[in-house]
């Protein structure tokens, strides 16, 4: 089933596209990496899509609801949760009131009570490893464990499309180890959706099913990570740069 | 607006396994002030002059908790508390003295008039994204307009000469010990209700996006929906606070409600007291009443010691005296432990 | 009618220079400077006293000038230290709160030492006809002096070092800081000018009505309208604002009646902020 469908999607800013008229479609339980050389408009693309930075033309549907025009607060009750690449946390909460605020207002249809969103809060701080840090403030969090905070915040709402933007940057081998997991296996246990901004090409080898490689705002390749690195368009763009590294 | 008494049964989420427990922490502060501040009068309630001045204390307490709901809360610095005061204050004169309406609907309609007034400046604010300094002009430039309207508008407002209030008279408002009970419940009123807020989701809201709009928008609270509560459920205890003492005093003029004589002492109050805090605006309003009865013979020094009060409190001890006094107790009580921030 | 549009100007050019000096401050460091108005009425007082006390009108008036712009100099050198160790948001609202309560003791002493003073300079001769309006020598020669003034602010701007340092400023703090520019100097050294310029409104304003003590609060209201409407930063845009407010104001006043007048100003001031936060010249947001 259809997710996620963006037709001609456009962000311009002053005047200069950042993303020139993306066309994707996206489907239930794909794990879809976008990469693509710095300003590509990978980002600019995500924060379109969750109304963060609206999107100057184009059509993006969730399940069919068409998404440009929402604001923010309404994607996300939609389904749709973004994890940003700076973590942007609520400094005078604790861990575990941080993730609540996610389960009582991110949530689809009607807001749960507070029981249930208290419950809510738990499993998901569980799920992502930080359940033994529920009670601590969150300025006592490496920026590792603030994004893990993030992503804890955006699964309390139970979403069916998550949007994480280069949440794996600047992680050591066992933070980046646990990080695949924990994406994946939301996928597999919760059936969220995940599109996911990367530069780290080892988690993109790893986790990736399907790979779309944007370059200047548009699609430059579409397909499976083995096929995308070969492209040889890809190749002189982006990676035959990167690969080294 | 509806779900807010019924998310208050629901209590704070986090309360689901303590609930009565933090219900009795809660509450406790607001009982305690309740008790002292009603033996305050057994001193005082043969001397009409001070019954005048706990009173206009009471009254800046009620004023300065609204405006903790609107500043304190989501941090709009709104710059017409005394305006929609007034708006209560006066309307609520015109529309019993002149339409004829029973006082207690009168203010209650006062009220909602000043809501619908401090609701569209938050509107206004928060869809044309204004930042503090922005939202402060615009809420200046309306207090002053008010003001200039009074002035000019004497068919209804009496101009300079004031307005004498009829309705109220031979009244529970009329002598100095009764109505300082009225007006004392209904400080602890507004206390409630600023708690019940905390406790709700909307208090939820409230503290999301106090601290991050963007993080907030992404968890998904309408940042516009709960800033525009905070400025409807504010100017709403302001319009009928300024309501009740329209009755109270039998006389309203310019003065009554401008913005030297109302929100200047707000804002200092809450500054004071502790922006956001619950007990900020007693001790405010505690501290300020008391300086103005002391300096009451010297009342050209008033203005130049709230200016040195201001500039000194802003300077040195910003964050105001009930968060200093919870953060030492923190630390004292609990070594570097983990214990909620809730004042 | 064309006495109107040239009193609107008279009157204009007062705002538009007390919007420029409240406008450079906001534009350097962040701060609204809340007690501008009462900065001008210190001056004026201190010019009405030494001329009380025999002092020559131009030797007083320079004295009151260079007053209230050491007085901006100080306020700058310490009250606004710790402002401007904020960043952003919380700069903005340390600055108007510590400047709201310089304001208020600027207002309560004067009002408490000199309830009843007030400053005015009379111009002696028979008033000038411009355009066939009797036009009358004390405002003529106010509204020369701004013009004076308001030019030499656009020259030093524009041609001097230290002019195109201050602009540096106004539009990159950190740029002009890696250009060898110290921000902290430009930002006091303009807090004095703004202090002058409060003095200048204070003189040329005495020319055609008293100063009173209590002046000051209303001063800063129409400083910020002007200012906000010319959009906070912008002199040019200050001086196109006030004389377009002078008129506006004028107008209203003669046709409408004075209580309706101060609300058309305010309103001006709000929509401005509501539709084009940065002014009537700024840039579309």
């Amino acid at each position: 089933m259809t997710v996620l469908e963006l037709a001609g999607v456009e962000k311009h800013f002053g005047g200069l596209p950042a993303v020139n008229g993306v066309s994707l479609t996206v489907d239930e339980g794909e794990i879809l990496a976008l990469v693509g050389p710095n300003g590509a408009g990978k980002s600019t693309l995500l924060k379109a899509i969750s109304g963060l930075q609206p999107a100057t033309r184009g059509s993006a549907k969730f399940f069919g609801e068409e998404l440009v025009g929402m604001k923010a607060h309404v994607v996300r009750q939609l389904g749709i949760s973004m994890v940003l690449q700076t973590p942007r946390v609520f400094e005078s909460m604790t861990v575990r009131e941080n993730v609540i605020v996610g389960a009582t207002f991110g949530v689809t249809g009607d807001r749960p009570s507070a029981a249930q969103a208290f419950a809510r809060a738990e499993d998901a701080l569980g799920f992502v490893g930080l359940a033994g840090y529920a009670d601590a403030e969150v300025d006592s969090l490496n920026l590792h464990q603030q994004r893990f905070l993030e992503l804890a915040r955006s699964l309390a709402g139970q979403p069916k499309l998550l949007l994480l933007d280069e949440v794996m940057a600047g992680l050591n081998d066992t933070e980046l180890q646990a990080s695949i997991d924990i994406v994946r296996t939301a996928r597999d246990e919760l059936g969220v959706t995940v599109i996911w901004v990367e530069h780290v090409m080892k988690a993109v080898m790893s986790l990736a099913e399907r790979v779309v490689v944007l370059n200047f705002g548009q699609i430059l390749a579409d397909g499976s990570p083995a096929d995308v690195m070969a492209h040889p368009e890809v190749v002189t763009a982006y990676l035959g740069t990167e690969m080294k590294t | 607006m509806t779900a807010s008494t019924a998310s208050a049964k629901e209590g704070a989420p986090n309360t689901a396994a303590r609930g009565s427990a933090t219900a009795f922490r809660d509450f406790a502060p607001i009982a305690v002030v309740a008790v002292l501040l009603a033996l305050v009068p057994l001193n005082f309630h043969d001397s009409r002059s001070m019954m005048t001045v706990i009173i206009a204390g009471m009254l800046f307490l009620s004023y300065t908790i609204a405006f903790n709901v609107i500043f304190g809360s989501t941090g709009q610095l709104f710059l017409c508390t005394g305006a929609l005061a007034g708006i209560g204050g006066f309307g609520s004169v015109i529309l019993s003295d002149r339409v004829g309406i029973p006082m207690t609907l009168s203010i209650v309609l006062a009220g909602a008039v000043a809501a619908v007034f401090g609701g569209l400046l938050s509107w206004i604010a928060v869809s044309r994204s204004l930042d503090t300094i922005f939202t402060g002009i615009v809420t200046l430039a309306f207090s002053l307009s008010f003001q200039n309207f009074v002035l000019g508008r004497r068919d209804l407002t009496g101009g300079e000469n004031g307005l004498r209030v009829e309705a109220g008279k031979d009244g529970l408002l009329d002598t100095q010990v009764k109505p300082y009970y009225v007006f004392l419940a209904l400080a602890v009123a507004y206390l409630i209700l600023f708690r019940l807020l905390q406790r709700s989701h909307i208090g939820w809201a409230f503290r999301a996006l106090r601290d991050d709009e963007v993080a907030a928008e992404l968890s998904g609270v309408d940042v516009t929906r709960y800033r525009v509560y905070a400025g409807i459920i504010g100017s709403a205890m302001l319009g009928v606070a300024g309501a009740i003492f329209a009755h109270h005093r039998g006389f309203i003029g310019t003065s009554t409600y401008s913005f030297g004589s109302v929100d200047v002492r707000v804002l200092v109050m809450l500054a004071f007291g502790g922006i956001g805090t619950l007990i900020g605006p007693v001790l405010g309003a505690a501290v300020f009443t008391i300086l103005d009865e002391i300096l009451v013979s010297y009342a050209q020094l008033r203005e130049v010691l709230y200016g040195v009060v201001t500039v000194g409190l802003f300077l040195g001890f910003r964050q105001g005296v009930i968060p200093a006094l919870s953060s030492l107790w923190d630390r004292v009580v609990s070594s570097g432990g983990r214990g909620r921030k809730s004042t | 009618m064309t006495a109107v549009v040239l009193d609107g100007i008279v009157l204009g050019l007062q705002f538009a220079i007390l919007g420029a000096g409240l406008t450079l401050v906001y534009g350097l460091g962040g701060v609204v400077n809340l007690a501008h108005g009462q900065m001008a009425v210190f001056s004026a007082i201190v010019i009405a006293r030494l001329i009380d006390h025999g002092v020559s009108t131009f030797l007083a008036v320079m004295i009151g000038i260079a007053a209230v712009g050491v007085l901006g100099l100080l306020i700058d050198l310490s009250l606004m230290k710790p402002v401007y160790r904020q960043k952003g948001e919380s700069r903005v609202l340390l600055g108007l709160l510590l400047m709201l309560g310089v304001g208020f003791i600027i207002d309560g002493v004067l009002e408490w030492k000199y309830p009843i003073e007030a400053l005015t300079i009379r111009i002696s001769g028979d008033p000038i006809p411009i355009l066939g309006v009797n036009m009358r020598r004390g405002s003529l020669i106010a509204s020369g002096i701004i013009v004076v003034v308001g030019a030499s602010l656009v020259l030093f701007f524009r041609f001097t070092t230290f002019g195109r340092a201050t602009r540096s400023v106004i539009q990159d703090e950190r740029g002009a800081r890696l250009c060898g520019v110290n921000p902290a100097t430009v930002r006091t050294v303009i807090f004095g000018l703004s202090g002058v310029l409060a003095g200048v409104v204070a003189v040329t304003r005495a020319m055609s009505t008293p100063v009173v003590s209590t002046a000051g609060v209303d001063l800063t209201i129409f400083a910020l309208i002007v200012a906000v409407v010319g959009g906070l930063g912008s002199v040019s845009g200050s001086f196109f604002a006030g004389i377009l407010l002078g008129i506006v104001n004028t107008f209203s006043a003669f046709y409408i009646g004075t209580y309706i007048t101060t609300i058309v100003l305010l309103l001006a001031a709000a929509l401005t902020i509501v539709l084009r936060p940065s002014g009537l010249l700024g840039e579309k947001p």
